[in-house]
């Protein structure tokens, strides 16, 4: 899993751009610098495919967003980091998926989903589990999962589109993954 | 002479019979005892308490979660399975255990807990530890049709004590006999008369090996004949087997209780069936109450004959003081012990989710191995919820009853609790006696929905595109023409009222039937329908312009599977009671891992939970705010069917999904709507597990807006407005209100109405054609 241990050890460190920012309305008013830097495709108005990135198969693919001219950087609001015990959870997971037990990996992150379910980065663990164990519809949801709660933060986002790239490409979808990719790569520009 | 050859050949022929029959006895006293294997009923356990730094359990809960397990406090930290506490500091000698992905020996812990939370966790070096748990609480066990139940024990997992009470009173020479006791018959004769005890038998006739034999060969019939086949097969089995095997089988085949269809064998399982707590952990006075209750289950049960049990149990010590296996202060010590039998409430005994449980592995199973191979089935059973669930349940009812001064059967409810980001069932009550495992409203109890179904109507409007939270909808009368049937005429809950364009907000919080209605019609049943689908119903709804009022019946158990998918973004996971299975000897056999796939648009679903909020901020399940912390914001919609049977609450909190359905079982008219009836049980237990706000993220195509919630437009200081916030796609902006404060005016002019359109009577006429040609 290596896109996501920088991701950890920066969480670890405790670096955090703004604050953790959760979102609460109305108690909270919103932090007024939360723009869209890219707005989610299908939401402009039409009936769309509910799944951002992932169009019933049925239906073509959706239009890509407008390219912008030149890609406005992400603005992060948040980055998460995990807890202690989460953190624990996930070492252990670790350890299990190289002995060749994802099962118990699987377990593992289920386990520290428990205690912080709203979390992405337990979201993108559990993906990439799934998606290494071959998996590939669950790590899409998982993905997918990841990318609705990273809202905020760039570089968790990058990684849930990584992942959702990773399983369209698994299942043979390309052009979709090349779409998956190129919004990871806009997130965070490799 | 001949007579005497005669009676020779009878008598030659009669020893080779009984050489025979005697052979035959051996035979399956060998074969059956030798490869001898209980059937083993798969052990249900519920979900373990994780302990963690900075984990929202008081030092308070702590203690009741390790009370509920039935850890016993001592003053210094004792044996597995005591704990000492001084302060806000805790040290726990946790059992050893079986978790779904390892097995875990007896652990020392300190563990610091204050008023909010855990604030550190060590172990005996002083290591910090990241992270531990409780054992999981034995929750039941899925026994055969036959209702044989037990846990086996090996004789590492028996006190000491309990052979040597056993050997006191029932078989004072077990040690030296070879299976039957002639002396020992005689003696037991005799301190029946001494005790006073004629006919009760102090002590037993038969030596513990014919009691054993009688119970694993035999049947119940008491006959000279069976007496005698009882004495060979007893010689057969000493002269075979060890008198540590023996003694281990007694224990573990023994009858020791009754409960329901369910016969409870063995001490192993007696033990949790009585305390709650592994036998190798019970004291000297739980050994003799169990010694006691072996003699006669019925007419010992310390439940429900306490006086004679006590009486008993305290001739067991006595017993066991007379023949030096106890000292005599021993004996008084634990004469003076209460028989502390837990409650038969407080044994952790949920019938309602063991159901869910079985349906759930029925599914993979076979009957036999879930009766029989000693599987071990890991639950997400929250004990905690389930009890304040059943506790509000019954007390919310008994009050309602009251108030409603219900004559006849009184109210019934059931309630399912959800994990909104997994989808683990925390807790099924299937009706008002919690503890009894008969009808399953939970699971089996379908009942019109009612407005339930208005998110999904809502929901299938914004993914359209054509609608966000601050469109204006008609809230105005409307007929709707069903072939072969009178014209279909909705009406709001306040007959007559007619609130004519709206913001969508309202139509939801104020749970408006026209407003509804006339929006559904207009995206079409089958996008309603579709939405449902997708969050996973099983039946699909009948396509009848009703449907929008929640006319079509589900059970708790699917609205919850619904609500959880709303609480979860528009995720959808499959409801799980079960996490994993274990084989007898420890092996993964099944693993239910999570699973979660999007179902509708993010943006969609974050607007309408907006809108569930303002049920309970200003809607029909205001009366909420009331119960609910200050500060803390959750969201729900009440349900009512029609001519109020069926009183629902659905709903969730950042941490929890509750759904609550209030009603009678034979359908008569409650007088309770969702808001009077199930809201009070769904807004106490939320409460009651401590909830957190909503954690939803505002999807980055969304901004929040202020509208009048009465009208829609911008609030304009001089129209005294009442302003909610929605969250609407950021190319929208709001309508500033018109001068002289007028409502939209019913032809729908103001800019943000959908573009000219036909007439919601044109539309539905040709939605019926739709559907009709």
């Amino acid at each position: 899993m290596p896109r996501l241990v920088p991701l950890l050890v920066m969480g670890m460190l405790g670096v955090q751009l703004s604050g953790c920012v959760i979102f609460r309305a109305p108690v909270e008013s919103p932090n007024p610098t939360t723009q869209p830097a890219h707005p989610e495709p299908g939401y402009s108005g039409q009936p769309a495919s509910p799944y951002p990135g992932e169009p019933a198969t049925a239906a073509p693919a959706p239009a890509p967003a407008p390219e912008p001219a030149t890609p406005a950087p992400p603005v992060a609001t948040r980055q998460f980091h995990l807890g202690t015990a989460a953190t624990a959870l996930v070492a252990q997971a670790h350890r299990q998926a190289t002995a060749g037990d994802p099962q118990l990996a699987i377990g593992s992150i289920e386990r520290a989903l428990r205690i912080e379910p709203d979390n992405p980065l337990l979201w993108l663990e559990l993906g990439e589990i799934h998606e290494n164990a071959g998996h590939y519809d669950q790590a899409a949801g998982m993905g997918h999962k990841a990318l609705q709660l990273a809202t905020g933060d760039p570089h968790a986002q990058s990684a849930s589109w990584h992942l959702i790239a990773d399983s369209l490409k698994a299942r043979g979808r390309n052009g979709e993954a090349a779409e998956a990719q190129r919004r990871a790569d806009e997130l965070v520009p490799q | 002479m001949k007579i005497w050859r005669y009676l020779l050949a009878v008598l030659v022929l009669c020893a080779i019979a009984a050489a025979v029959y005697v052979v035959h006895l051996d035979r399956i006293v060998t074969t059956q005892f030798e490869g001898r294997r209980w059937t083993l009923p798969a052990q249900v356990y519920a979900a373990p308490q994780e302990l963690y730094a900075g984990e929202a359990l008081s030092a308070p809960d702590l203690e009741h979660e390790l009370l509920r397990l039935q850890y016993r406090r001592a003053t210094q930290l004792d044996a597995p399975g005591s704990y000492s506490r001084q302060a806000d500091r805790f040290q726990i000698n946790l059992r050893p255990a079986r978790f779904a992905d390892e097995a875990r020996a007896a652990t020392i812990l300190n563990v610091d807990s204050n008023g909010a939370g855990i604030t550190a966790i060590t172990d005996v070096t002083g290591k910090d530890v990241a992270i531990a748990r409780l054992e999981p609480l034995l929750i039941g066990s899925i026994f055969p049709i036959h209702g044989e139940d037990r846990i086996v024990v090996t004789p590492q997992q028996v006190p000491p004590m309990l052979p040597a009470a056993l050997k006191a009173v029932e078989d004072r020479n077990f040690d030296t006999h070879h299976g039957i006791d002639p002396i020992g018959m005689l003696r037991a004769l005799w301190v029946d008369l001494r005790h006073d005890q004629w006919g009760q038998g102090a002590q037993g006739g038969s030596t513990l090996t014919q009691q054993l034999v009688k119970n694993y060969f035999l049947d119940s019939r008491r006959t000279a004949g069976r007496k005698v086949q009882e004495a060979i097969m007893a010689v057969l089995l000493e002269t075979h087997f060890s008198k540590t095997d023996l003694m281990t089988a007694y224990i573990n085949e023994i009858a020791l209780g009754q409960d329901g269809n369910r016969a409870i064998h063995g001490f192993g399982l007696a033990s949790q069936f009585y305390f709650g707590k592994p036998l190798v952990e019970l004291d000297l006075a739980q050994v003799a109450t169990l010694v006691a209750v072996a003699r006669g289950t019925s007419y010992y049960d310390p439940r429900r004959h306490p006086d004679r049990a006590l009486k008993r149990r305290n001739l067991v010590l006595s017993l066991m003081a007379d023949q030096k296996v106890i000292s005599q202060a021993d004996m008084q010590a634990a004469q003076a012990r209460p028989l502390a039998v837990m409650g038969r409430g407080s044994g952790g005994y949920y019938p309602a989710y063991l159901d869910l449980v079985r349906r759930t592995l029925r599914r993979d199973y076979r009957e036999e191995d879930l009766t029989e191979a000693g599987l071990s089935i890991f639950t997400n059973l929250e004990p905690r919820t389930q009890e304040l669930a059943e506790k509000i349940l019954d007390r919310e009812l008994t009050r309602l009853d009251h108030l409603r001064k219900t004559t006849g059967a009184p109210l019934e409810g059931s309630v399912v609790v959800t994990a909104p980001q997994s989808g683990d069932v925390t807790a099924v009550i299937g009706g008002r006696e919690a503890g009894f495992d008969g009808f399953n409203r939970a699971l089996d109890a379908r009942r019109p929905i009612g407005s339930l179904v208005k998110p999904f109507v809502y929901l299938a409007a914004i993914e359209t595109g054509r609608y966000n939270s601050a469109s204006i909808i008609q809230d105005v009368p409307v007929s709707i023409k069903i072939p072969g049937a009178p014209d279909w005429q909705p009406e709001n809950f306040e007959k007559h009222e007619i609130n004519g364009p709206i913001p969508m907000v309202k139509g939801l919080a104020l749970s408006l039937n026209l407003a509804t209605v006339n929006l559904g019609m207009d995206i079409g049943l089958d996008a309603v329908r579709h939405s449902l689908q997708r969050f996973g119903i099983e039946e699909d709804p009948p396509r009848i312009p009703s449907l929008l009022l929640g006319t079509f019946e589900l059970t708790p158990l699917d609205v919850a599977q619904l609500y959880t998918g709303l609480a979860n973004g528009g995720f959808k996971s499959n409801l799980r009671a079960v996490s994993a299975v274990l084989s007898a000897d420890g092996k993964a056999l099944k693993a239910f891992n999570l699973d979660v796939a999007p179902v509708a648009q993010p943006e969609a679903v974050f607007a309408v939970q907006m809108m569930m909020e303002q049920v309970i901020q200003r809607g029909t399940g205001a009366a909420a705010q009331s119960i609910l912390p200050t500060g803390v914001v959750v969201a729900g919609k009440s349900g009512t069917s029609s001519d109020l049977r069926d009183s629902w609450f659905a709903g969730f909190s950042g941490n929890a999904v509750a759904v609550v359905w209030v009603g009678y079982d034979d359908d008569r008219v409650t007088g309770l709507t969702g808001s009077t009836g199930a809201l009070s049980v769904w807004d106490r237990l939320l409460t009651a597990i401590g909830p957190t706000s909503v954690s939803s993220v505002m999807p980055e195509s969304l901004h929040p807006v202020t509208i009048d919630f009465r009208t829609g437009y911008l609030p304009a200081a001089n129209c005294s407005p009442e302003p909610v916030t929605v969250y609407v796609p950021l190319s929208f902006t709001p309508p500033e209100a018109p001068p002289g404060c007028t409502a939209f005016g019913p032809s729908g002019s103001a800019a943000s109405q959908p573009k000219a359109e036909p007439s919601l009577l044109d539309r539905a006429g040709k939605w019926i054609q739709g559907i009709t040609h």
